[in-house]
């Protein structure tokens, strides 16, 4: 069953990894159409976040909603799309390929057609015939955007996003970004670039030692 | 049902496209369990008789040790380029995961087993012909055990720094009850015993199948969602 939603809150989160306590206690919401970017040093508990918000760990307490959803689930998952620095996808496969399996695996109704779309939108030219351990890095960058919106997810996490990209490539990113905020997609981005956070940002949050310590609209 | 189904069918076919173009399991693997084979032929061959009771130890030592082997390979594709967090997000049921990941490293471990039994054979000078059908079933029921244990700790192991050394360490002693009935099945087999006279041993080899695939079908959601 196909669910949908317009803002994700989390209360209360907590995230323990053994003697490390990577979340204590945060509380933040993120709604449809807005662009809020998560600042904060290394170490202070924004990935952490992220991989919970895209169910990919599990908080040791507190609670993640998404509208008026809640735990974990394959429906909630298929409105979740993640992009970071690592591209997720199979170096030994094709661009093509790569976006093949992760279509089959959403099980979208006609994925040549969304495919097809994406290619061009990314213009992922005779390239993408190659495997994917060949592209430089702004290529392997264009093919994990188009993996990651294959589903056109409601809820798109970005981490560290435009790590080792040229300044074309972070231009196409950006554009990306505007283009899924505009569809009403609730984007949350994590970046060291405080330059790109600057052009993107609506809302922002700052983390410190796994808490909250400003948030504020930009 | 069907949703897994599908997932199953996709993760598999993509294990099969990347060997097919890489061959690195079957290659890496293979040549090991090859070496393995060949230089303990050299080392413990003394005569016709002492053959035969050692040549179900080597085969089952190089199948076992190609396994972890091939294990490890098949998930680090998923560790390089962090493809196995695109594998978690997609909307199927995570046990199918498991399941694709496991047929596809049983395909690889079963063909390397089938170059490993003739080699020994000839090595150990074997008349396998006769034996065909009941070596053949004793290898399949080994290799799935150990298969689905060992792919269920080789995630597992995904996320841990040591993983060659955890997933060696953890999996021998665990997969110790199908090991030893795959030995001691094959030795049967090859001193002449009857399959009826092994039926036991392959029911122990059965109820090891049954468990480890159980085992892994259930446990790998909540291992991978930490």
């Amino acid at each position: 069953m196909a669910i949908d939603f317009d803002r994700v809150e989390v209360k209360g989160l907590v995230k323990v990894y053994g003697a490390t306590r990577a979340l204590v206690g945060v509380d933040a919401a993120f709604d449809a159409g807005t662009v809020t970017v998560i600042e904060g040093p290394n170490g202070s508990g924004k990935t952490t976040l992220l991989d919970i918000l895209g169910q990919l760990v599990r908080p040791t307490r507190g609670t993640v909603r998404y509208g008026d959803h809640e735990g974990k689930s394959r429906a909630l998952r298929a409105q979740i799309g993640i992009l970071a620095h690592a591209a997720m996808i199979y170096p030994d496969l094709s661009a093509r390929e790569n976006l093949h399996l992760f279509a089959r695996l959403h099980r979208l109704d006609d994925p040549d057609a969304r495919i097809g779309a994406l290619v061009d939108r990314f213009e992922i030219g005779r390239w993408g015939e190659r495997p994917a351990r060949t592209y430089s890095r702004g290529q392997l960058q264009r093919l994990a955007l188009a993996r990651a919106l294959m589903h056109a997810p409601r809820l798109l996490l970005l981490d560290e996003p435009s790590t080792g990209l040229d300044v074309r490539a972070v231009e196409r990113l950006e554009r990306a970004v505007e283009a899924e905020r505009e569809r009403g997609a609730i984007v949350v981005l994590i970046t060291h670039d405080s330059a790109l956070a600057d052009r993107l940002a609506e809302r922002r949050v700052r983390l410190r030692r796994g808490k909250v310590v400003k948030e504020k609209a930009a | 049902m069907r949703p897994f189904l599908a997932g199953t069918w996709a993760i598999l076919a993509k294990e099969m496209r990347i060997e097919l173009r890489t061959k690195e399991i079957l290659v890496t693997a293979g040549l090991f369990g090859l070496l393995v084979t060949v230089l303990t032929s050299l080392a413990f061959f003394l005569d016709d008789d002492t053959a035969r009771r050692i040549a179900p130890g080597v085969l089952w030592v190089s199948a076992s040790f190609a396994g972890v082997l091939a294990m490890g390979r098949a998930w680090a594709r998923e560790r390089e380029a962090d493809a196995i967090r695109g594998l978690l997000l997609a909307p199927i049921p995570r046990s199918c995961i498991y399941a694709g990941k496991t047929l596809g490293t049983l395909a690889f471990v079963l063909i390397i087993d089938a170059v490993l039994a003739p080699v020994v054979g000839i090595l150990f000078r074997l008349n396998l012909a006769t034996d065909l059908a009941p070596m053949a079933l004793i290898l399949v029921l080994g290799t799935v055990g150990y298969v689905a244990m060992g792919t269920l700790f080789a995630a597992m192991s995904v996320r841990t720094s040591a993983r060659d050394l955890m997933l060696s360490v953890v999996l021998f002693p665990l997969a110790s009850p199908g090991l030893v009935a795959g030995v001691v099945a094959t030795r049967e087999v090859l001193g002449g015993a009857p399959l009826s006279e092994t039926v036991e041993w392959l029911r122990i080899l059965g109820a090891f199948d049954l468990i480890a695939i159980v085992c892994g079908l259930v446990l790998f959601e909540p291992l991978m969602s930490d």
